[in-house]
């Protein structure tokens, strides 16, 4: 693929992503409740299954689970967004300039015009949300309205376009399930040692020392691997702004109107209220923490802004 | 055992030669809608061009040259047809509005003017879906094109039908946004 369609390209890799990820969620869920099952059925019985059947059900129990779970995030999770930031649509005479010129970058994009909302509040801030190119919302604060002439106002909308063009916005929703399921089942298999352990405390203890070398392995796994899955999830979040942001001087061709508005958005950092950390990733910059140098930690959401600054002047601004 | 494999190798290359025609014809709709949108929005600005004339007239009684030139080169923009024409008269009449712009600068009650500032944002804004259009456009055209002259769809390409598209040039306005001090 050629440079200049480089955005069509994310789109397919994200694509493929996503389906990736909900094919190894659902296995991992599977996996994971097959295993609580078989304990739960070896500890009952002390007769060790090969084929356990209450590790059958729980498997499909738990497939059925992450297939629900993300099923219902992707069609309900961008109401849910715009609900509890409380963002109100709006149309062309409300606010035209804004409309304008979100028009002007959905052509930019070659994209369906998405909604356009604002939310009011003094903050400077703006999001995407949507599930499929179709159907997107772009949102911008009140403040941001205010605060931004036309150039930087177009650099940060072409940011939120270009996570809807990338599909960024679906990618994340599932990347959030994958990393809450990993985390629940964790810790659910902890519950469970716990109690088998327990049991078999009282009962005759007659299983050797690989089983409990095992066991040893299955905790230290469920403990690390919600975080391990953590970081992961924030290390992609942090490439998907990095890309957002070069997406964006793709369809302005005009690097400095995100580079000046990041500049303001850094001076009047102040929290956004009614955000929670659930919806931070969503945000041009993080809605929750200040930017400080603290941002550019592992387990940031968002790169540092000076360093999105400097990767946006490395474009030929 | 040997026919098999003669099987297998012609429905691979069945499904290779389906992939490149499915490619070409996406890649064709896909300049052929944004040149729509580029046609769309060239349409629009011929629409607003006039009203602009209109509002500012009686106060630019000095400057009837100018508004002269503005009516001039949206009349050739609306008589021109095809990329190559379209794209010089297009780039005629964003000079002309240009220097219209300039002017308004320099009436204070044409710039307090509520009316002056909407068309202002408008004609902005639909210079810049014509500009990012015509971006878009010539980035499908540019990858459509590529398409077509590799290999293998360069064998069949000129016989099923797909010609090269021409790119919509503006020569003037390349890479030059309109000063428009607005907020």
């Amino acid at each position: 693929m050629s440079a200049t369609t480089d955005f069509v390209s994310a789109q397919k890799v994200n694509r493929r992503n996503t389906l990736v990820l909900l094919v190894v969620l659902t296995a991992l869920a599977a996996l994971v409740g097959y295993g609580i099952g078989w304990l739960l059925e070896s500890e009952a019985s002390d007769a060790v299954p090969v084929l356990s059947k209450a590790g059958v059900a729980a498997a499909g129990l738990m497939a059925a689970i992450s297939v629900g779970w993300s099923a219902l995030s992707l069609a309900f999770g961008d109401k849910m967004v715009l609900a509890m930031a409380n963002a109100k649509q709006i149309d062309k005479a409300d606010a035209p300039q804004l409309y304008n010129v979100v028009e002007e970058m959905a052509i930019a994009a070659g994209m369906p015009m998405p909604k356009v909302m604002v939310l009011e509040t003094d903050a400077l801030n703006a999001f995407a949300t949507g599930n499929k190119p179709g159907n997107g919302t772009i949102a911008v604060t009140r403040g941001l309205l205010n605060t931004l002439s036309r150039d930087e106002l177009q650099g940060v909308v072409a940011h939120e376009m270009s996570h809807l063009a990338n599909l960024d916005t679906r990618y994340m929703v599932v990347v959030g399930v994958t990393v809450g399921l990993i985390a629940l089942v964790c810790d659910m298999l902890l519950r469970s040692l716990a109690w088998g352990r327990g049991n078999r405390s009282s009962s005759s203890d007659k299983k050797g020392g690989g089983a409990a070398i095992l066991i040893i392995l299955l905790i230290v796994v469920a403990i690390l691997a919600p975080i391990a899955a953590k970081f992961v999830q924030m290390a992609v979040s942090r490439q998907r702004e990095y890309l957002a942001d070069a997406t964006s001087v793709r369809f302005t061709r005009n690097p400095n109107g995100l580079i000046s508005a990041l500049g303001k958005l850094a001076e009047k950092a102040e929290p956004f209220p009614g955000v929670s950390r659930a919806t931070q990733h969503l945000f041009i910059v993080n809605p929750v923490q200040t930017f400080t140098s603290k941002s550019s930690a592992l387990l940031a959401t968002h790169p540092d802004i000076a360093d999105r600054i400097a990767r946006l002047r490395n474009l030929g601004a | 055992m040997s026919f098999w494999i003669v099987v297998g190798v012609l429905v691979v290359i069945a499904l290779w030669a389906i992939t490149v025609y499915n490619g070409l014809i996406s890649g064709r709709n896909q300049a052929q809608t944004a040149w729509s949108q580029i046609d769309v929005q060239l349409k629009r600005r011929h629409d607003l061009i006039p009203n602009l004339v209109q509002v500012v007239k009686d106060a630019m009684g000095y400057e009837q040259e100018t508004l002269t030139k503005v009516v001039q080169a949206r009349n050739n923009a609306v008589a021109a047809s095809g990329p190559v024409q379209a794209g010089a008269a297009e780039a005629a009449l964003s000079q002309a509005t240009r220097g219209l712009f300039a002017l308004v600068e320099s009436y204070p009650q044409l710039k307090a003017n509520d009316n002056v500032k909407q068309l202002q944002e408008e004609l902005t804004t639909t210079e810049n879906k014509i500009a990012f259009a015509r971006q878009f456009y010539n980035d499908s055209v540019n990858t459509y094109n590529n398409r077509r002259q590799s290999f293998p769809a360069v064998l069949a390409a000129a016989s099923l039908g797909f010609g090269t598209i021409e790119l919509f040039n503006m020569p003037e306005t390349e890479r030059e946004v309109p000063k428009v001090a607005l907020r």
